[in-house]
């Protein structure tokens, strides 16, 4: 499915590094995502106590500091596998952003997976986008990423972007496959 | 028909009494005939009267000898008149000929009646109508003329409709159109193009914010020139 992109201010802005507030909203969604993850977590957990234990059937209490190691293991792995895979999760999906590193390639897991536990440890470093000339936060800074907008829905049959095939670059996605 | 027959036998008293000749002005055979008959009587009367006055002249002793035979002559046509009966035949003949008129009228009629039965036998109409043209008939025919001569208001109010929706089958032909529908990809079609739509209003703003929000704080920085937010894979050009 091809569809153009009706704005020509978006069409010209393709594969250019976001601004703050795209990637505030994306990063809100991606952690009310996470949250409802760790929820569904919670869930499943309190439906099999019940078919161990018998009732009641209620979500199970975690103590405060397994309740933090907990859903930041869960906000890690839901953004590390996610960007790692297509480059956006659900949040950027929305926002029309993806995940790419120095040369607009897709993430490698390695560095998608430090990326996502440098957010989950220091979210604040998202307000450097605000100073940085570059639009790079403290993370991208660090692992060496960028963030890109990127509305094209790339399909599952499509080979993810690599440096040596310019041609799938962010900037020439203005349609999508 | 039977009385007409015989009726014809009678001789009517017209017929004695009226013209010798029919009406168109031929001549009547029959009565032809009486005629040269009665000439002959006439002839063979005169005839003898002659020579009643050749024997009167020649004196008693002939007239004594003729007028017997005169008298005898003339008696022979007085019977002959009396006995013949010419004017009889003459009507006789005149209705014999009447009576076969008519039976010639009576068997020609059947015979045409016969012999249209035989042909229609004969003919195969299907192959007569077979023959036709159709079209050039069609052709000919106003159909405009014909159209506008009809009052369709009484044919439509003739028409039972209730009737007709009734045999009907409209579920079934409402069960087809949805088939031939596929309504679940129109929905789907309709559906995803307007969440892009809205999805795609709401990046742009997200954009145009991006923008505003970068512009304002390089104002509170006193950041000269515009920042450097080209794709990444351009800085990695030579």
């Amino acid at each position: 499915m091809t569809r153009d992109i009706r704005y020509a201010e978006a069409r010209a802005l393709q594969g250019h590094r976001a601004g703050f507030a795209s990637r505030v909203v994306a990063d809100t969604i991606d952690l009310g995502v996470a949250w409802l993850l760790g929820l569904a977590a919670l869930l499943a957990a309190g439906v099999v106590r019940y078919l161990l234990t018998g009732p009641p059937l209620r979500l199970p209490v975690l103590p405060n500091w397994l309740d933090a190691g907990a859903g930041g293991v869960v906000a890690v792995a839901y953004l590390s596998l996610s960007w790692a895979a297509t480059g956006r999760s659900v949040g950027k999906q929305i926002a029309g952003l993806r995940v790419v590193d120095r040369a607009g390639r897709r993430l490698s897991l390695w560095r998608s997976f430090c990326r996502a536990v440098l957010y989950v440890l220091f979210p604040a470093g998202l307000l450097w986008v605000l100073a940085s000339r570059r639009n790079a936060s403290v993370q991208d800074l660090v692992v060496r990423t960028a963030v890109v907008y990127d509305w094209a829905y790339h399909g599952a049959d499509e080979a993810p972007p690599t440096g040596d095939d310019r041609s799938s670059r962010p900037a020439r996605s203005s349609t999508q496959a | 028909v039977e009385q007409d027959s015989e009726r014809a036998l009678v001789p009517l008293r017209s017929e004695l009494v009226g013209t010798p000749r029919a009406p168109d002005g031929r001549i009547d055979l029959p009565l032809l005939v009486a005629a040269a008959f009665g000439l002959a009587v006439e002839a063979q009367r005169r005839s003898l009267d002659a020579a009643g006055a050749v024997a009167g002249r020649l004196g008693w002793p002939l007239r004594v000898l003729t007028r017997p035979a005169a008298a005898l002559a003339r008696g022979s046509v007085a019977a002959a008149r009396h006995h013949l009966d010419l004017d009889g035949w003459a009507a006789r003949g005149l209705a014999e000929q009447r009576r076969a008129q008519a039976v010639a009228v009576k068997a020609v009629r059947a015979l045409i009646a016969e012999l249209a039965a035989a042909v229609l036998d004969e003919i195969d109409l299907d192959e007569v109508v077979a023959r036709v043209d159709v079209d050039r008939i069609i052709d000919r025919v106003d159909l405009n003329q014909i159209a506008a001569r009809l009052d369709l208001d009484a044919i439509v109010g003739r028409v039972d409709l209730d009737a007709i929706v009734a045999r009907v089958d409209l579920p079934g032909l409402t069960e087809q159109v949805i088939d031939e529908v596929d309504l679940g990809e129109i929905i789907r079609e309709s559906s995803s193009t307007m969440a892009s739509e809205t999805v795609d209003a709401l990046r742009v703003q997200g954009m145009r914010v991006d923008g505003l929000v970068s512009r304002i704080v390089d104002r509170i920085l006193l950041r000269q020139g515009q920042r450097q937010t080209g794709p990444p894979v351009q800085e990695l050009r030579p």
